[in-house]
């Protein structure tokens, strides 16, 4: 993971930490490189921007906006402890919020997870950096997307990316498995056609393959 | 009294009721119409709101569309005042049609209008439906800007009820919810193949109430051609399930119709409501 760039995942959505000293030049071009490399999971979502102490003006702040949206992230506020930086961030039309000019970066713990009690329906996309379980039905149509682990306390119909930032250990279970389509690290899998089967089970990776088995055999 | 509340200053105000589906063609106009019409055949007071702005057809249904002279778009642009726009209904005086205007579009209505609308009406009627365009765009989020209740009506097919999913996840998010739905244009001889998804599968997947349920039925389209609502009809199945939709809309506890000559989706609909058939 670059050190310029921090992503962390929280209740409120991602947040996405820029380093405030590097070069400008040479932050975009990371950033860049960041969000290229783990285009499945940020294509689609939206992001809270610390920029931290920078001071930046309202075209710099446009050139990164054009570079983010071109990857499929769009911002939705921009933090900064400094006011020039809020003032271009408000011209260009987003929110902003104060931070605190000394806040030390938050390590990212690999093993975080996110904890959600609903039904996830159509067309809603639940996105975060680590682990998550949700408590509901993933109806057709509805997306995970997690960097680590999914577990689904409910029915699994729509799809699930686990391992989204590249991460091909990661499982995906459900009470009953039975998505659209499944997604581990960099590979896609399809249900079969008939799948009747009415039972805990949980996908994982084997051997470059997606392979979903009861929930019984599972080892760890 | 019937589905009547107080406001906070104690004067009487209705209750404003969005009918909304998502997808197109499953019966959000005809199920406006029909609703409208049967509880203003209790007693009630009731305007219908043709929200689908650009294609109206509310007043269509309604066999009123030779009376139209001002329509919502010329209320809110205060070239009319509202009583002006209100079409009284050929039968029931207490039966009012707010039209849609046909040469504009979703644009000429914001929501803070849409919302300053339904005040006005629900100072004057006991029931404000507002009939929704299709689609989750504008149009929609105007539809139910003003609304205190949301009814869902899908068809028992794949693509309506993924659309009616994602209807329920946006009114829980604008926090317009709990909705409740009708399922409309069941047929029960394919339901009991197992080539139609019954009541109780599209009941697992949106996991919201259920208001009732509508069966496919032919007086519907002789109905709405002739610009008659089916309630009026009594040998009209789908008006009397529409009637006893209006009935638990009023708060009145009626068990979900019975389709004939089908035994086995009976026995499953009355399951549904923990009840048993004796």
């Amino acid at each position: 993971m670059s050190d310029l760039i921090n992503i962390k995942g929280s209740r409120d959505g991602l947040r996405l930490r820029l380093d405030a000293n590097a070069a400008w030049s040479e932050l975009l071009s990371r950033l860049d490189h960041h969000l290229g490399e783990r285009r499945s999971f940020f294509h689609g979502a939206s992001v809270v921007i610390d920029l931290g102490d920078r001071e930046v003006s309202s075209a710099q702040l446009a050139e990164m906006l054009a570079l983010i949206r071109q990857h499929g992230v769009q911002a939705t506020a921009i933090d900064s402890s400094e006011r020039a930086t809020r003032m271009a961030a408000r011209a260009v039309g987003l929110a902003t919020r104060p931070v605190a000019r000394y806040s030390e970066p938050t390590p990212m713990p690999d093993a975080e997870a996110l904890l959600v009690m609903r039904t996830l329906r159509s067309g809603q996309v639940l996105r975060h950096t680590g682990h998550i379980t949700l408590i509901g039905d993933v109806n057709p149509g509805a997306e995970i997307i997690a960097g680590g682990s999914v577990v689904v306390w409910g029915r699994l119909r729509g799809l699930v990316h686990a391992g989204a930032l590249g991460d091909s250990s990661a499982i995906i279970c459900a009470l009953e498995l039975r998505p659209t389509q499944l997604r581990i690290a960099d590979l896609i899998a399809r249900p079969p056609d008939q799948h009747p089967i009415n039972r805990p089970e949980f996908a994982r990776v084997v051997a470059g393959e997606i392979i979903v088995d009861g929930w019984e055999t599972f080892k760890r | 009294m019937d589905g009547k509340r107080l406001s906070v200053s104690g004067v009487i105000m209705g209750r404003v009721i969005t009918v909304t589906s998502g997808k197109g063609g499953v019966g959000k106009t005809t199920t406006t119409a029909n609703l409208g019409t049967a509880l203003a055949m209790r007693g009630a007071r009731v305007a219908v709101v043709d929200a689908d702005i650009g294609l109206r057809n509310l007043d269509v249904v309604m066999g009123l569309e030779n009376r139209i002279v001002y329509d919502l778009v010329d209320v809110v642009e205060g070239r009319a005042r509202l009583r002006q726009a209100l079409i009284k209904d050929k039968r029931l005086p207490e039966l009012c049609l707010l039209p849609a205007a046909q040469t504009r579009d979703k644009d000429a209505v914001n929501a803070q209008q849409m919302i300053d609308l339904t005040q006005q009406l629900r100072a004057e009627f006991d029931y404000v439906l507002i009939d929704s365009p299709a689609g989750i765009e504008a149009g929609f989020r105007n539809a139910i800007a003003g609304a205190d209740e949301v009814i869902i009506v899908t068809t028992p097919e794949v693509s309506a009820v993924r659309d009616a999913d994602r209807i329920v996840g946006l009114i829980e998010a604008a926090e317009k919810g709990p909705a409740s739905l009708i399922i409309n244009r069941i047929k029960p001889r394919l339901v009991s193949r197992g080539e139609m998804l019954s009541v109780e599968d599209v009941l697992e997947l949106l996991a919201i109430s259920l208001l009732g349920i509508v069966p496919e039925d032919e007086t519907i389209v002789i109905a709405t051609n002739r610009g008659e609502a089916a309630v009026y009809d009594p040998n009209s199945l789908a008006g009397r399930a529409y009637i006893n939709i209006a009935q638990r809309l009023a708060g009145e506890d009626v068990p979900v119709m019975a389709i004939p000559d089908q035994q086995g989706v009976l026995d499953r609909l009355l399951s549904l409501f923990g009840r048993r058939r004796t």
